[in-house]
């Protein structure tokens, strides 16, 4: 099963330091270079905010990805628990951000890297769960309040149980009228 | 009461306070507060990180806060869930403050502040019946002209509930900047020597002419904030300033009424500039000194909760620059008065032995502690400082007793008119710090945010405008204007735009009042009279923005093409 990184709004309070952790990671060293053309800052996270709602969205590694379904030259891909883009391959199309159903993906300029015409290269960006980076997705480390967590497959069964559970103590208790404690036999 | 100690209060009243932009490492204790079950009361005029988590939210109209806080003492004392054995042990003056609190019933100050009666009864209830209860304010009572007094009316609530002394309790301003507590603490006030000890008192003044070696005033110094007015308007000489020496403040940004600031540095015959990196200040001033950041020096901060901590250099600094303690010293050498500190804790010896309250605070002891809370009288290693300044009830006072201190609310002095239809208000955003001297030249905060920085706006106010988000905008006052981008908002109520007071471009400060707290003089930030505008040509506002930024980076000296794309 593939993994994904999940914010909780009760514990958000919008700092974005989840967005630097992410830009901070994937650039590696570039960040203090001088040279602007060296860096680019496009973090695979954001952070949504509206009246009532701070919580940071990413790509859910979809189990059956409609992105990788719509792409018509195969740059995207499931590996090791995720759903991972191959920015070589990448064309920029748009049509994976058109068919993400989270606005999980945007498109973005390659640092450096132009095309024969002189423009910038572009293409599609989301969150990789920091493949390859030691310790895990950056924004799980960086949050400051840790209100990301990594779903495992481990995790989801757990929260699955504790669900079930909870389901069927409130079932019990509207038939009975009571707490599964004083039940006692009754009918 | 300490940072820590918010987590484990049963309910937090969160009043002018916006942990989660000013201070994300406070936050933090509220929100795991909030998971332990903390209740909480947030009064803010917009729906801020914690107005969103929180139980109560007094969404209230700026300008409010004495009404709001007189009804809830008013609904505690009413419905009787007052302390009356604290009360009467640990306090004198409740009978006076009862006749002004008596006026303001929640029906009463809800046409004040639009918050509805009801939710103001809860607010007093769930406060006065959770103990320990804990209050944080931060610059949304303290920016406002009518500033000390709300102060002191939520030391009011938190004497009649008998909230002091003890863990979890009590009211904690959270200050606006890192180390203001220390800069309190030092001195640098117009009225006190290092340890809030008042020039005016005889005593105290001979102790430090004894120790210093020459005869010091005995009269109350000038506040920051008089400054322009005793450079431009002073009309006795003798009472005229000449000179300005600035450091660690950038005026030029972050006083009220810019146009006067600027009038007033460059009306002033000498100003000196010492900071960490140019700033527009340094644009007015005839010598710039330039100082050692944090990581690249020593010395103490002093922490919100009065614990003195050790701050140690990391790096060694580069090029033609000093720490500032040396550059006040050989300042003063050169002067004639010769100061021939060694290093840091010289310095830090002979304060603490001038200070009664500090004196036990060594060098020694904070390394070994981490944080010492002042008051800590003794240098033995087994007075490890204070952490509740009024333990069991004791106060600070002649007799131990708490005074209570009732004042009628008044509004803020300039409000919405016909020509300045909307309020506004200077507010924090977690990215940037302060006047952005050190976080505008971080690249990653940089590219979250740059400038000329957003103005908060509501939806509906949006639509009447007809501007849409990102959109430049024209924002006016009385005093003056600035380019800004509009942020259309649901956590704003309409009527009121809210900014933050960094930018250089979007510089909110060119249309704030320097309207003052009587007693802690301290200006109006949080409300000024403005106007906001739609700019037809959007191409021009762009390029106009980006000819004013690269002005400013060429004034400064600052290379083009250096540092991350703008």
């Amino acid at each position: 099963m593939n993994y994904f990184v999940k914010g909780n709004p009760d514990l958000c309070i919008g700092c974005r330091t989840c967005m630097i952790g992410c830009v901070v990671v994937h650039e590696g060293k570039h960040i203090f270079e001088i040279d602007p053309d060296s860096y680019t800052f496009h973090p695979k996270l954001h952070m949504v905010k509206t009246a009532r709602l701070s919580v940071p969205v990413q790509c859910k590694h979809c189990e059956n990805p409609a992105c990788m379904a719509a792409c018509g030259v195969n740059a995207i891909y499931q590996e090791d628990h995720r759903v991972l883009i191959h920015t070589e391959t990448c064309i920029g199309c748009k049509a994976c951000m058109d068919a993400c159903p989270f606005g999980a993906i945007d498109m973005v300029t390659v640092a450096g890297v132009r095309q024969k015409d002189g423009s910038e290269k572009k293409v599609a960006n989301k969150c990789d769960l920091c493949q390859g980076v030691a310790g895990g997705p950056a924004c799980v480390r960086v949050c400051p309040t840790q209100a990301l967590t990594l779903v495992t497959e481990e995790e989801l069964e757990d929260l699955a149980k504790r669900k079930r559970m909870e389901s069927a103590r409130s079932t019990f208790c509207e038939v009975y009228h009571c707490d599964e404690f004083s039940y006692g036999g009754r009918e | 009461m300490g940072i820590p100690e918010i987590e484990d209060a049963k309910c937090l009243l969160c009043f002018g306070y916006n942990g989660a932009d000013s201070h994300p490492i406070v936050a933090r204790r509220i929100v795991r507060g909030r998971q332990k079950g903390m209740k909480i009361i947030c009064a803010d005029p917009r729906v801020t990180e914690t107005a969103r988590i929180s139980d109560i939210h007094l969404q209230l109209k700026g300008g409010s806060n004495l009404a709001l806080v007189n009804a809830m003492a008013n609904v505690i004392w009413k419905e009787g869930l007052a302390d009356e054995k604290f009360i009467q042990e640990h306090t004198k003056g409740f009978d006076e403050f009862l006749k002004v609190i008596e006026n303001y019933t929640p029906e009463y100050a809800a046409e004040i502040s639009q918050v509805p009666a009801e939710t103001i009864r809860q607010a007093a209830r769930m406060y006065a019946t959770n103990k320990p209860a804990m209050i944080l304010y931060g610059m949304g009572v303290c920016q406002f002209s009518q500033a000390v007094d709300v102060v002191k009316g939520l030391a009011n609530l938190a004497l009649m509930t008998g909230n002091f002394g003890g863990p979890s309790m009590g009211i904690g301003p959270v200050r606006g900047q890192n180390n203001v507590q220390g800069a309190c603490d030092m001195g640098a006030l117009p009225n006190s020597y290092p340890g809030y000890q008042s020039v005016t008192d005889p005593a105290s003044r001979e102790k430090f002419e004894k120790a210093w070696g020459v005869p010091l005033p005995d009269k109350v110094g000038c506040p920051i904030t008089h400054v322009p007015y005793r450079i431009l308007q002073e009309k006795e000489e003798r009472k005229r300033i000449h000179a300005y020496y600035i450091f660690g403040e950038d005026p030029a940004q972050s006083d009220p009424d810019l146009a006067e600031v600027r009038e007033a540095l460059d009306k002033c015959d000498f100003v000196i500039m010492q900071d960490i990196y140019m700033n527009k200040t340094g644009l007015h001033a005839d010598v710039i000194l330039p100082a050692t950041a944090w990581g690249e020096n020593e010395g103490v901060y002093t922490c919100a909760d009065r614990g003195f901590q050790r701050v140690r250099k990391v790096v060694e600094p580069e090029g033609d620059l000093k720490p500032d303690w040396q550059i006040i010293a050989e300042i003063s050498t050169a002067m004639g008065y010769p100061m021939n500190y060694k290093n840091t804790e010289e310095i830090w010896n002979e304060l603490i032995d001038l200070c009664p309250s500090f004196t036990g605070a060594t060098y020694e002891k904070i390394e070994k502690y981490g944080s010492v809370q002042w008051p800590c009288r003794d240098k033995s290693m087994e007075d490890k400082g204070t952490p509740y300044l009024h333990k069991d009830g004791i106060f600070a006072t002649k007799d131990h007793k708490a005074l209570f201190y009732g004042t009628d609310w008044h509004p803020p002095l300039e409000m919405e008119n016909e020509e300045y239809p909307m309020s506004l208000s200077t507010v924090r955003e977690v990215g940037h710090y302060s006047v952005r001297t050190m976080t505008g030249n971080c690249r990653t905060l940089r590219n979250l945010e740059d400038e000329p920085g957003w103005v908060q706006i509501s939806p509906q106010d949006c639509q009447k405008l007809k501007i849409q988000k990102g959109e430049l905008v024209k924002v006016l006052s009385k005093r003056g204007y600035c380019i800004s981008r509009c942020l259309p908002t649901e956590r704003v109520k309409p009527g009121a735009v809210y900014m933050t007071y960094q930018w250089w471009i979007g510089s909110c400060n060119e249309l704030t009042i320097a309207h003052l707290d009587p007693i802690s003089n301290t200006p109006e930030y949080k409300y000024c009279a403005c106007r906001v505008e739609k700019i037809q040509d959007q191409e021009w506002a762009e390029r106009h923005v980006k000819e004013m930024y690269n002005d400013i980076r060429t004034q400064m000296g600052i290379q083009p093409g250096k540092g991350a794309r703008s």
